[in-house]
This record gives structure tokens, C-alpha cells and sequence, in this order.
């Protein structure tokens, strides 16, 4: 059993056991293509005032409908750097914070650890409207902070600034976001916040804990990169369990005896199927090869053995990651460097600051059995 | 009567079921208006802990529009059962608008779309009759960031001349509420303050946002929350908000 990682890629199976099912979805889009059904209304009735519908620009759809579109929720936190505005938060009180907002009300925040991730969808987004101008199954990025209103001209100048195409947002001034994260339809909630974040996953909701790597890699401009860990993160946290409970023997057997056992599905398994959605609508127009969007499973779990539940898993519910890294336990910080995803999602905090030391956005999901027993750090980096 | 005192008439209607049939004894069953009430009362609690010559604050007057003279008495003592208004006025629909000049009304409160006249607010039906110790104020950002510059977006969206004329009209007469609002927040904290004031910009573009904000702030209010929607549907989260004033003129529907 080799040790070294092995990169999957797409289309080529070297684990082929079973025939994999058909999930090539060349042919037919699977959400309905939802006009703006306010659009083909006629003269409008006088009385009732405007018809509320998907307001339309040249050039496509820009205000999609929540529950048509893939919303991320993003807060102020993380789309921006606000280390300093914290500080005099933490240090001096919320009044003085207020008061040191307004008066460098025009001077923009700089980009903060989800801002290469907003500006990816973004661009996704100009793909997306160029081939399908009637469609709203865009990206529609919300956001939402429990700032109080009075920052609120401070923000609204920092997204004019950076050219950010942001224009719904929710400043809660200090109750919780959660309410209106549901109201908005939220596929995906980015928070500086570890409970916020963890509320929005008891109520469904995907969500994340961001943070900005101290060096920052290159990202690409034209191609969204998201990279998914797999136990507790994709999946559920079964296996995660076994392994904490009963060492790394125990797991294997069991990852063995239950190979055909589909593993139950874990918080972010919503994302990667929307992604997987707007994948396919590239595919239909011939876009495969160039697609805008691609995604990636860096997993501890080994090609050779426990990987296969993984992929099994995956497949049975119709999803696929454009690559797959299974990694046999070797530090993911290296992988991950090569890949440079704009956001990668894990559930343990110390693969997480792993890879923000390398220089890797990187997310804590924080759910499952890991937050109660965290990593402990090992001092040296010698994993073999 | 000072300048300052902040003058709002509810219709009857609101704060009474007038529609079930009553036993003569009972007091009247309470309406929508009910939980306005309360939490206007609590801020006037707050506001006179704070200072005890207090002149800014809540007065409610309780109007009825053409209220039959069996439902005038009733609606008296059903009134002084629950709650401590300050005064009552009885009039006809004609003198509506005089009586609410003579009693220097800064705001009418009713939560039927089609009654509401100048000054006025929609009165919104709170889910929870219990949960207000807040009184929730929500504004337009639509009409509160209307420029000479910004009319098109609303041309857009199928409003008509005389509508847009309208809504520029509404925005001269929200400041004067909105002035005496931003007086009686200030004197509360940032947090565990009995008023919540709301800005919400339903169609309008965040630079719209960003003009109402600044608006709101020269004329002395600050505000607690903003959202800004784009075209979203506003009801999920007006659920969410849970206001008693909603002032937006019909711009929202």
C-alpha cells in the first residue's frame, strides 16, 4: 500500500470495482429554467404598484431571486481586514468602535481572507450571464454582519472602491444574523465568528469559520477553485469517530467491512452539489474543458483502502470532485499550495492553520466529534 | 403641549376589535395596535427613569373615524381598562385631517393601507403579542435616500409621475418624525435600548442606501439596523424585523 498521495483525476478510475453510474450530465440542466415570470406580464396594472421581479440589465440577470440563486451570506469580517476596528472594539467598547467607524467612515477597508473567493464568484457570475442571460442560478452574495447601521456608509464605500458587485446587504446591529440568513435562502455563511457559525450549522445551514493566511499565494482570477476535506466536512463525522474512539486500525477495519455502506452526508455536501449544478450548465454549452468552477477532495484517507467508501459515497449520490487527493495522512499544507483553492473547507482547526501558514485560504467547519478532542500540534513536521 | 412631545394618533379600529360582538361588560378585545402600545408605554418608562422632567415623549391620542355613539363609551372604558391614553377624539371622516392638525399629530398610526393620510405609517400586526419591550421603528431607505437624481430607478420599477411627486412629498414629512425619533434614541445606549430604529431600502441601490444613512444621520438619527435588498422580497425578512411603524408611503406593496 503505497504512502505517497494519489491524484484522481475525473474520468479515470483506477479503483474501478463497480461500474460507476452515469453522472456525466452533458445532457439536460436539472433546475428548471425559471423565467422571470413577472417578465412576460403584459402592460403593468396601475393600482398595485411595481410587480416585483428579477430586475434585468443588459446583459443578464443581476438581482436574481434568493430562492432561485446560490447565496453566499459573507460577513463583513471576513470580506474585509478589520483587525484594527476589533481591537478598538474589544479595547474600548462599542460606542468608541462606532465613533472611530464614522470618522474613518471614508477610508476603504483592505481585502480580507474571503475577498479572492467573492471575486471568483463574481466572475463565474459574467460566464454564467453571458450563456444563459434569462437564467437567475447565479451566485448572489449577501452581506450580512451584526454591525450596527452607522458602519454601514463605511462598508457601502470600501465595496464601491474595490468594484465589488455586492448590493444586498443585512447590518443587524448586534442581534443575530441567523433569522435572516434562512429569510435569504443562505446556501453558504462565511463568518470571523465560531458561534455565529455554529448556529447557522445546527439550523442547516452551511457555513464556516474564515481565516487570513499570514502570506498570501496567488489565486487565479478566472477559474473558481474550491477544495473540500472529506470526513465531517462532505461527509458525516462516522468515521472521524472510530478513528478518535478507537485508533487508526479500527477505523480501517471498519472503513472495510462498511465499503458498501454509503457514508451519511455532512454539512458542505449542499455546496458541492450546487457547484456541481452550475458545473454542468457550463458542460451543456461546451464549456468542459475551460469550466469556470472546479472542485477538489483533499482527504487524510488513503487511494488504496479507506478512499474507496469515499468515492463510493460520492458517486451514489450523483457528485464528483474534478480531482481528488487522498492524502494517507500526510500533511495537506503542500497539496493545497499547489492547488491554491480561493476557499478550502476542513473541520479540524489544526489542518486548517496547517494550511493557512502555507499561505492557503482556508475554513473551519466547525461540526462533529473532532471540536471536542482537538489535534494536538506536533512540533516537528515529521508525519512518516 | 410641547414641540417635543411626540404626538401619534391610532385608530380605534387598531387598538380594539370592533368587529366581534361584545357582552356589555367585558372590555373590548384587543387589536393590532395593542402591542404598539405597550412598547411606546416602555420607552416612556425608560425615558422618564432617565429624567424625571422628561418632555420628549410618547403621547397617544386615540382617534375614531366615524365611531357610532354605543361603541364611543365602550370604547372608553375598554380603553382605561387596559391602558393609559392620553386623550380621545371622535370625529367624522371629512374633519379627519383638521382634527389631526389641531392636535398636532406627528404621525398617524393605522394598519389599513388604504386610510392612511398624511402623516402616516403602517401599523404592522406583531406575530407575538408578548415579545415587545422594543418598539420598533422601520424606514424607507427608498424614500429617505430620494434624490432629484435617483427618481429613475423608480420609473423603472413602474411607478408613475404622480406617485414619484408623492413619495418625494413623503420624504419632507418623515424628517420631522424621524428628528424627534433620533432625539429620543440618543438618550438610550447602543444596547438594551427600549427603541430599535430600522432603515430599509427595498428597490434602491446601495449608494441609495448610503445617502439614506447619511440623511437619516444629519437629521439626528442614527440607526440601529439597515438592509439593503435589492429587489428581494421583503416579507421574510420583515418576518424576521417584526416593526410595529413601517413607514414607506406604498412604495413597497
Amino acid at each position: 500500500m503505497s504512502l505517497d498521495p494519489v491524484q484522481v483525476m475525473k474520468g479515470q478510475d483506477p479503483m474501478a470495482l463497480s461500474p460507476p453510474p452515469a453522472s456525466n450530465g452533458d445532457s439536460k440542466v436539472s433546475w428548471d429554467e425559471k423565467e422571470g415570470f413577472c417578465d412576460s406580464v403584459g402592460p403593468k396594472k396601475p393600482k398595485s404598484g411595481p410587480v416585483r421581479r428579477a430586475r434585468k440589465v443588459e446583459g443578464g440577470i443581476f438581482f436574481p431571486k434568493p430562492e432561485n440563486a446560490v447565496t453566499i451570506a459573507v460577513s463583513s469580517r471576513v470580506l474585509f481586514r478589520t483587525e484594527k476596528e476589533q481591537k478598538v472594539f474589544e479595547e474600548k467598547g462599542v460606542e468608541e468602535y462606532l465613533k472611530y467607524q464614522v470618522e474613518h467612515e471614508n477610508e476603504p477597508f483592505a481585502p480580507g481572507p474571503a475577498f479572492p473567493f467573492i471575486k471568483a464568484l463574481e466572475s463565474v457570475n459574467t460566464r454564467l450571464r453571458e450563456l444563459y442571460p434569462e437564467s437567475e442560478e447565479l451566485f448572489d452574495i449577501v452581506l450580512v454582519t451584526y454591525n450596527h447601521a452607522n458602519v454601514g456608509v463605511r462598508l457601502i464605500n470600501t465595496i464601491n472602491h474595490h468594484n465589488l458587485f455586492i448590493e444586498r446587504f443585512c447590518m443587524t446591529g448586534g442581534s443575530s444574523p441567523i433569522g435572516y440568513l434562512k429569510a435569504w435562502h443562505t446556501n453558504l455563511y462565511l463568518s470571523a465568528d465560531a458561534e455565529k457559525v455554529q448556529e447557522a450549522l445546527s439550523e442547516g445551514i452551511a457555513a464556516a469559520t474564515m481565516f487570513m493566511p499570514e502570506k498570501q499565494i496567488e489565486v487565479s482570477e478566472t477559474q473558481l477553485r474550491v477544495a473540500f476535506d472529506g470526513d465531517a466536512v462532505l461527509f458525516s463525522d462516522e468515521s472521524e469517530r472510530i478513528f478518535k474512539a478507537h485508533g487508526l486500525d479500527k477505523f480501517f477495519e471498519h472503513e472495510r467491512e462498511n465499503e458498501n455502506t454509503l457514508l451519511d452526508h455532512g454539512p458542505l455536501k449542499g455546496f458541492l452539489e450546487t457547484l456541481g449544478k452550475l458545473q454542468k450548465k457550463f458542460y451543456a454549452k461546451g464549456h468542459r474543458l475551460d469550466c469556470p468552477i472546479r472542485t477538489y477532495l483533499v482527504t487524510a484517507r488513503s487511494a488504496a483502502s479507506s478512499g474507496i467508501r469515499a468515492l463510493k459515497t460520492l458517486r451514489a449520490w450523483g457528485l464528483e470532485t474534478d480531482e481528488a487527493l487522498f492524502l494517507a495522512g500526510a500533511p495537506k499544507g503542500p497539496m493545497l499550495e499547489k492547488i491554491r483553492p480561493h476557499i478550502y473547507f476542513d473541520d479540524q482547526m489544526f489542518h486548517v492553520e496547517g494550511a493557512v501558514e502555507m499561505g492557503t485560504i482556508a475554513a473551519h467547519v466547525p461540526y462533529g466529534i473532532a471540536q471536542k478532542y482537538p489535534h494536538k500540534k506536533k512540533s516537528t513536521n515529521s508525519a512518516k | 403641549q410641547s414641540d417635543c412631545t411626540l404626538v401619534t394618533a391610532v385608530s380605534c379600529h387598531d387598538i380594539f376589535d370592533l368587529q366581534t360582538g361584545q357582552s356589555d361588560s367585558s372590555p373590548l378585545a384587543k387589536g393590532t395596535a395593542f402591542a404598539f402600545i405597550k412598547a411606546v408605554q416602555s420607552v416612556n418608562e425608560r425615558l422618564v427613569k432617565l429624567s424625571e422632567k422628561q418632555t420628549l415623549l410618547f403621547e397617544v391620542i386615540l382617534l375614531g373615524k366615524d365611531c357610532e355613539e354605543q361603541a364611543k363609551s365602550k370604547i372608553f372604558d375598554s380603553a382605561k381598562y387596559y391602558l393609559e391614553i392620553g386623550k380621545f377624539c371622535f370625529c367624522s371622516k371629512e374633519k379627519f385631517e383638521r382634527t389631526l392638525q389641531e392636535n398636532h399629530v406627528k404621525l398617524f398610526l393605522s394598519s389599513d393601507r388604504d386610510d392612511v393620510h398624511v402623516p402616516a405609517a403602517l401599523l404592522c400586526q406583531q406575530a407575538d403579542q408578548q415579545v415587545q419591550n422594543q418598539l420598533k421603528v422601520l424606514f424607507s431607505g427608498d424614500l429617505i435616500g430620494l434624490t432629484e437624481d435617483s427618481t429613475e430607478y423608480l420609473k423603472d420599477l413602474g411607478f408613475n409621475d404622480v406617485q414619484i411627486h408623492n413619495f418625494k412629498a413623503a420624504k419632507g414629512r418623515i424628517q420631522e418624525f424621524a428628528m424627534l425619533i433620533g432625539e429620543m434614541r440618543r438618550r438610550f445606549g447602543c444596547e438594551d435600548s427600549p427603541l430599535h430604529t430600522i432603515l430599509m431600502t427595498v428597490w434602491g441601490s446601495r449608494d441609495i442606501c448610503a445617502t439614506a444613512l447619511k440623511t437619516l444621520r444629519a437629521w439626528g438619527l442614527d440607526v440601529d439596523e439597515a438592509f439593503c435588498l435589492a429587489g428581494a422580497p421583503c416579507t421574510p425578512i420583515l418576518t424576521v424585523l417584526q416593526p410595529h411603524i413601517l413607514w414607506d408611503d406604498g412604495l413597497h406593496n
